[in-house]
Protein backbone atom coordinates (compact mmCIF):
# COMPACT_ATOMS: atom_id res chain seq x y z
CA UNK A 1 0.00 0.00 0.00
CA UNK A 2 1.78 3.11 -1.18
CA UNK A 3 1.95 5.95 1.96
CA UNK A 4 3.23 9.28 1.99
CA UNK A 5 6.94 9.70 3.75
CA UNK A 6 8.26 13.07 4.90
CA UNK A 7 12.30 12.63 4.70
CA UNK A 8 13.87 15.37 6.83
CA UNK A 9 17.92 15.30 6.23
CA UNK A 10 19.89 18.03 5.62
CA UNK A 11 21.97 15.84 2.92
CA UNK A 12 20.38 16.35 -0.21
CA UNK A 13 22.61 13.25 -0.99
CA UNK A 14 21.16 11.33 1.50
CA UNK A 15 17.68 12.22 0.93
CA UNK A 16 17.93 10.87 -3.03
CA UNK A 17 19.48 7.66 -2.07
CA UNK A 18 16.12 6.98 1.18
CA UNK A 19 13.94 8.68 -1.82
CA UNK A 20 15.15 5.82 -4.07
CA UNK A 21 14.75 2.80 -1.34
CA UNK A 22 11.11 3.82 -0.76
CA UNK A 23 10.04 4.77 -4.54
CA UNK A 24 11.02 0.80 -4.90
CA UNK A 25 7.77 0.14 -2.60
CA UNK A 26 5.83 2.94 -4.76
CA UNK A 27 5.25 5.60 -1.75
CA UNK A 28 4.66 9.00 -2.36
CA UNK A 29 8.03 10.49 -1.13
CA UNK A 30 8.25 14.56 0.22
CA UNK A 31 11.43 16.16 1.05
CA UNK A 32 12.53 18.58 4.06
CA UNK A 33 15.99 19.70 4.92
CA UNK A 34 15.60 20.12 8.56
CA UNK A 35 13.19 20.76 11.11
CA UNK A 36 11.32 23.38 10.57
CA UNK A 37 11.08 23.24 7.32
CA UNK A 38 9.48 19.58 7.95
CA UNK A 39 6.79 21.59 9.90
CA UNK A 40 5.76 23.50 7.57
CA UNK A 41 5.82 20.72 5.13
CA UNK A 42 3.43 18.91 7.12
CA UNK A 43 1.31 22.44 8.03
CA UNK A 44 0.77 21.79 4.60
CA UNK A 45 -0.31 18.13 3.88
CA UNK A 46 -0.38 15.14 6.57
CA UNK A 47 2.80 12.30 6.44
CA UNK A 48 1.66 8.57 7.29
CA UNK A 49 5.13 8.72 8.79
CA UNK A 50 8.43 10.69 9.12
CA UNK A 51 11.95 9.93 8.70
CA UNK A 52 14.90 12.34 10.10
CA UNK A 53 18.06 12.67 10.93
CA UNK A 54 19.31 13.66 14.80
CA UNK A 55 22.15 16.99 13.67
CA UNK A 56 20.28 19.16 11.32
CA UNK A 57 20.52 23.39 11.24
CA UNK A 58 17.60 25.28 12.74
CA UNK A 59 15.87 22.27 14.24
CA UNK A 60 16.96 18.66 14.73
CA UNK A 61 15.68 16.11 14.47
CA UNK A 62 15.23 15.05 18.30
CA UNK A 63 13.23 18.72 18.69
CA UNK A 64 10.98 17.62 15.61
CA UNK A 65 9.97 14.38 17.51
CA UNK A 66 9.25 16.35 20.62
CA UNK A 67 7.15 19.37 18.67
CA UNK A 68 5.21 16.37 16.72
CA UNK A 69 4.47 14.51 19.79
CA UNK A 70 3.18 17.62 21.75
CA UNK A 71 0.91 18.60 18.55
CA UNK A 72 -2.27 16.74 18.92
CA UNK A 73 -3.49 16.73 15.04
CA UNK A 74 0.35 14.63 14.75
CA UNK A 75 0.53 13.14 17.52
CA UNK A 76 0.44 9.34 16.01
CA UNK A 77 2.74 9.73 13.43
CA UNK A 78 5.20 6.96 13.02
CA UNK A 79 9.05 8.60 13.27
CA UNK A 80 11.82 6.67 12.78
CA UNK A 81 15.14 8.86 13.32
CA UNK A 82 18.00 7.41 10.89
CA UNK A 83 21.52 8.96 12.04
CA UNK A 84 25.04 8.58 11.91
CA UNK A 85 24.60 8.66 15.91
CA UNK A 86 25.54 4.85 17.37
CA UNK A 87 25.28 6.46 21.35
CA UNK A 88 23.23 5.09 23.39
CA UNK A 89 22.39 7.51 25.38
CA UNK A 90 21.52 9.83 22.42
CA UNK A 91 19.41 6.95 21.56
CA UNK A 92 17.38 6.63 24.89
CA UNK A 93 16.64 10.54 24.30
CA UNK A 94 15.46 9.38 20.92
CA UNK A 95 13.32 7.10 22.14
CA UNK A 96 11.74 10.01 25.25
CA UNK A 97 11.43 12.01 22.63
CA UNK A 98 8.29 9.26 21.41
CA UNK A 99 10.85 8.50 18.50
CA UNK A 100 9.15 4.68 17.10
CA UNK A 101 12.50 3.37 16.32
CA UNK A 102 16.10 4.05 15.54
CA UNK A 103 18.14 3.05 12.03
CA UNK A 104 22.09 3.89 11.99
CA UNK A 105 23.22 5.24 9.02
CA UNK A 106 24.58 3.73 6.51
CA UNK A 107 21.26 2.49 5.59
CA UNK A 108 20.90 -1.52 3.73
CA UNK A 109 17.94 -0.46 1.14
CA UNK A 110 15.95 -3.74 1.82
CA UNK A 111 16.17 -3.15 5.84
CA UNK A 112 14.96 0.01 5.49
CA UNK A 113 12.48 -0.87 3.51
CA UNK A 114 11.09 -3.55 6.05
CA UNK A 115 11.18 -1.32 8.88
CA UNK A 116 9.21 1.37 6.88
CA UNK A 117 6.81 -1.52 6.19
CA UNK A 118 6.44 -2.49 9.92
CA UNK A 119 6.06 0.46 11.21
CA UNK A 120 3.35 1.60 8.59
CA UNK A 121 1.76 -1.60 9.45
CA UNK A 122 1.65 -1.51 13.24
CA UNK A 123 0.63 2.52 12.84
CA UNK A 124 -2.79 1.20 10.67
CA UNK A 125 -3.83 -1.96 13.04
CA UNK B 1 33.76 14.20 18.67
CA UNK B 2 34.41 10.81 16.98
CA UNK B 3 32.02 9.81 14.55
CA UNK B 4 33.52 6.51 14.22
CA UNK B 5 34.25 5.18 17.54
CA UNK B 6 38.02 2.85 17.52
CA UNK B 7 38.09 3.29 13.53
CA UNK B 8 41.12 4.59 12.06
CA UNK B 9 41.86 7.07 14.79
CA UNK B 10 45.39 7.20 17.31
CA UNK B 11 45.97 10.25 19.39
CA UNK B 12 48.65 11.56 20.44
CA UNK B 13 50.50 14.68 21.85
CA UNK B 14 52.87 16.32 19.88
CA UNK B 15 56.41 17.13 21.55
CA UNK B 16 57.61 20.07 19.91
CA UNK B 17 53.82 22.26 20.53
CA UNK B 18 52.11 19.96 23.48
CA UNK B 19 49.17 20.86 20.89
CA UNK B 20 47.41 17.05 21.13
CA UNK B 21 47.36 15.16 17.53
CA UNK B 22 44.94 12.77 16.10
CA UNK B 23 46.41 10.64 13.45
CA UNK B 24 43.92 9.57 11.36
CA UNK B 25 43.85 5.80 9.27
CA UNK B 26 41.10 5.28 6.61
CA UNK B 27 37.90 5.09 7.49
CA UNK B 28 38.72 7.88 10.49
CA UNK B 29 36.89 10.88 11.07
CA UNK B 30 37.30 13.54 14.13
CA UNK B 31 35.84 16.66 14.44
CA UNK B 32 37.03 19.21 17.82
CA UNK B 33 36.87 22.72 18.97
CA UNK B 34 39.90 22.33 20.43
CA UNK B 35 43.31 23.46 19.64
CA UNK B 36 44.71 20.24 18.30
CA UNK B 37 46.08 18.65 14.69
CA UNK B 38 44.18 16.17 13.05
CA UNK B 39 47.01 14.34 10.83
CA UNK B 40 46.73 12.25 7.95
CA UNK B 41 49.06 10.44 4.98
CA UNK B 42 47.16 10.32 2.10
CA UNK B 43 47.91 8.44 -1.36
CA UNK B 44 44.54 7.16 -3.77
CA UNK B 45 42.54 7.99 -0.70
CA UNK B 46 40.89 11.23 -0.22
CA UNK B 47 40.43 13.50 2.93
CA UNK B 48 38.35 16.58 3.43
CA UNK B 49 38.81 19.07 6.16
CA UNK B 50 35.67 20.68 7.04
CA UNK B 51 35.66 24.30 9.13
CA UNK B 52 33.12 26.66 10.68
CA UNK B 53 35.17 30.33 10.03
CA UNK B 54 32.46 31.87 12.39
CA UNK B 55 32.35 29.12 15.56
CA UNK B 56 36.43 28.36 14.56
CA UNK B 57 35.35 24.40 14.86
CA UNK B 58 36.62 21.70 12.13
CA UNK B 59 37.22 18.54 11.18
CA UNK B 60 38.55 15.83 8.91
CA UNK B 61 37.83 12.26 7.64
CA UNK B 62 40.04 9.74 5.64
CA UNK B 63 38.01 7.54 2.98
CA UNK B 64 39.50 5.33 0.33
CA UNK B 65 36.42 4.87 -2.35
CA UNK B 66 33.28 6.91 -3.42
CA UNK B 67 31.22 3.89 -2.52
CA UNK B 68 30.71 0.30 -1.59
CA UNK B 69 29.32 -2.11 -4.40
CA UNK B 70 29.37 -6.04 -5.13
CA UNK B 71 28.69 -8.72 -2.42
CA UNK B 72 31.00 -10.01 0.11
CA UNK B 73 32.88 -9.13 3.34
CA UNK B 74 33.33 -5.60 3.37
CA UNK B 75 35.51 -2.71 6.07
CA UNK B 76 33.98 -0.54 8.47
CA UNK B 77 31.27 1.79 6.09
CA UNK B 78 33.29 5.17 6.77
CA UNK B 79 35.74 3.96 4.33
CA UNK B 80 32.90 4.65 1.67
CA UNK B 81 32.83 8.36 0.52
CA UNK B 82 29.30 9.47 0.97
CA UNK B 83 28.97 7.84 5.02
CA UNK B 84 32.43 9.48 5.70
CA UNK B 85 31.08 12.30 4.40
CA UNK B 86 27.51 12.58 6.66
CA UNK B 87 29.46 11.64 9.91
CA UNK B 88 32.26 14.29 9.02
CA UNK B 89 29.47 17.02 8.65
CA UNK B 90 27.30 15.21 12.02
CA UNK B 91 30.66 15.83 13.73
CA UNK B 92 31.64 19.27 13.22
CA UNK B 93 27.90 19.64 13.71
CA UNK B 94 28.08 18.40 17.19
CA UNK B 95 30.93 20.88 18.20
CA UNK B 96 29.42 23.73 17.05
CA UNK B 97 29.68 24.41 13.44
CA UNK B 98 26.88 25.52 11.38
CA UNK B 99 26.34 23.52 8.18
CA UNK B 100 25.46 26.46 6.72
CA UNK B 101 28.77 28.30 6.97
CA UNK B 102 31.12 24.97 6.12
CA UNK B 103 33.86 25.73 3.96
CA UNK B 104 35.77 22.47 2.53
CA UNK B 105 39.43 21.83 1.84
CA UNK B 106 39.86 18.74 -0.21
CA UNK B 107 43.38 16.53 -0.72
CA UNK B 108 44.28 13.29 -1.80
CA UNK B 109 43.79 11.22 -4.85
CA UNK B 110 47.21 10.25 -6.01
CA UNK B 111 48.12 7.68 -8.61
CA UNK B 112 50.36 5.95 -6.06
CA UNK B 113 50.03 3.24 -7.94
CA UNK B 114 52.33 2.65 -11.32
CA UNK B 115 49.50 3.78 -13.60
CA UNK B 116 48.40 6.27 -15.47
CA UNK B 117 46.08 8.93 -14.52
CA UNK B 118 42.17 7.63 -16.18
CA UNK B 119 39.17 8.52 -15.56
CA UNK B 120 38.75 4.80 -14.80
CA UNK B 121 40.72 4.70 -11.94
CA UNK B 122 40.36 4.91 -8.53
CA UNK B 123 41.89 8.15 -7.31
CA UNK B 124 39.86 10.06 -10.13
CA UNK B 125 36.69 9.05 -9.47
CA UNK B 126 36.90 10.18 -6.00
CA UNK B 127 38.41 13.08 -6.86
CA UNK B 128 34.94 13.38 -9.05
CA UNK B 129 32.75 12.02 -6.25
CA UNK B 130 33.96 14.77 -3.67
CA UNK B 131 33.76 17.42 -5.94
CA UNK B 132 30.03 16.53 -6.92
CA UNK B 133 29.20 16.04 -3.27
CA UNK B 134 30.34 19.05 -1.93
CA UNK B 135 28.70 20.83 -4.88
CA UNK B 136 25.17 19.22 -4.40
CA UNK B 137 25.57 19.62 -0.84
CA UNK B 138 26.32 23.43 -1.66
CA UNK B 139 29.68 23.53 0.34
CA UNK B 140 32.71 25.85 -1.26
CA UNK B 141 35.56 24.33 -1.77
CA UNK B 142 38.39 26.98 -0.18
CA UNK B 143 41.08 24.90 -0.79
CA UNK B 144 42.51 21.55 -2.69
CA UNK B 145 45.60 19.55 -3.56
CA UNK B 146 44.37 16.39 -5.22
CA UNK B 147 45.27 13.97 -8.09
CA UNK B 148 48.95 13.71 -9.36
CA UNK B 149 51.58 10.96 -8.00
CA UNK B 150 52.51 12.13 -4.63
CA UNK B 151 51.39 10.71 -1.29
CA UNK B 152 50.91 13.72 0.80
CA UNK B 153 50.57 14.13 4.60
CA UNK B 154 47.99 16.54 5.83
CA UNK B 155 47.93 18.89 8.99
CA UNK B 156 45.09 20.17 9.61
CA UNK B 157 44.14 22.53 12.48
CA UNK B 158 40.25 22.85 13.05
CA UNK B 159 40.56 25.67 15.35
CA UNK B 160 42.12 27.69 13.21
CA UNK B 161 41.02 26.13 9.78
CA UNK B 162 44.61 25.99 8.29
CA UNK B 163 45.52 23.06 6.48
CA UNK B 164 48.99 22.27 5.96
CA UNK B 165 49.84 19.55 2.84
CA UNK B 166 53.63 18.14 2.15
CA UNK B 167 53.88 15.82 -0.95
CA UNK B 168 55.76 12.58 -0.43
CA UNK B 169 58.86 11.94 -2.78
CA UNK B 170 59.76 8.57 -1.14
CA UNK B 171 59.16 5.30 -3.15
CA UNK B 172 59.23 3.43 0.05
CA UNK B 173 56.39 5.68 1.65
CA UNK B 174 54.05 5.50 -1.56
CA UNK B 175 54.77 1.44 -1.53
CA UNK B 176 53.82 1.19 2.18
CA UNK B 177 50.73 3.34 1.08
CA UNK B 178 49.45 1.15 -2.09
CA UNK B 179 49.72 -2.09 0.70
CA UNK B 180 47.53 -0.23 2.95
CA UNK B 181 44.72 1.33 0.60
CA UNK B 182 44.59 -1.52 -2.23
CA UNK B 183 40.88 -2.00 -2.06
CA UNK B 184 39.04 -4.99 -1.52
CA UNK B 185 38.10 -7.27 -4.55
CA UNK B 186 35.12 -6.99 -3.34
CA UNK B 187 34.05 -4.08 -0.41
CA UNK B 188 29.99 -3.26 1.07
CA UNK B 189 29.62 -1.17 3.30
CA UNK B 190 28.65 -2.50 6.96
CA UNK B 191 25.52 -1.22 7.49
CA UNK B 192 23.98 0.13 10.75
CA UNK B 193 21.69 -0.94 13.59
CA UNK B 194 17.88 -1.26 13.34
CA UNK B 195 16.10 -0.71 16.62
CA UNK B 196 12.71 -0.65 16.70
CA UNK B 197 10.99 0.87 19.95
CA UNK B 198 7.54 -0.31 22.29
Amino acid sequence: VSSTILIVDDSRTVRAMVRTALEEDHHQVVEAADGVAALAVLAGAPADLVITDVNMPEMDGLSLCRKLRADGRRRGVPILILTTETSSAVKQMGREAGATGWLVKPFHPEQLRQAVLHVLRRASS
Amino acid sequence: VTAAPNAGIMPALSKQTREREVVLYIGGVHASEQPIVIKTLLGSCISVCLYDPVEHVGGMNHFMLPRGGGTGLGPDATRFGVHAMDCLIGAVMKVGGDRRRLVAKCFGGAHVLDVRESVASVPQQNIEFIRTFLQDEGFRIAAEDMGGYHPRHVHFHPRAGRAFVKRVESSATASRLVAQERPPEIAVPQYGDVTLFE
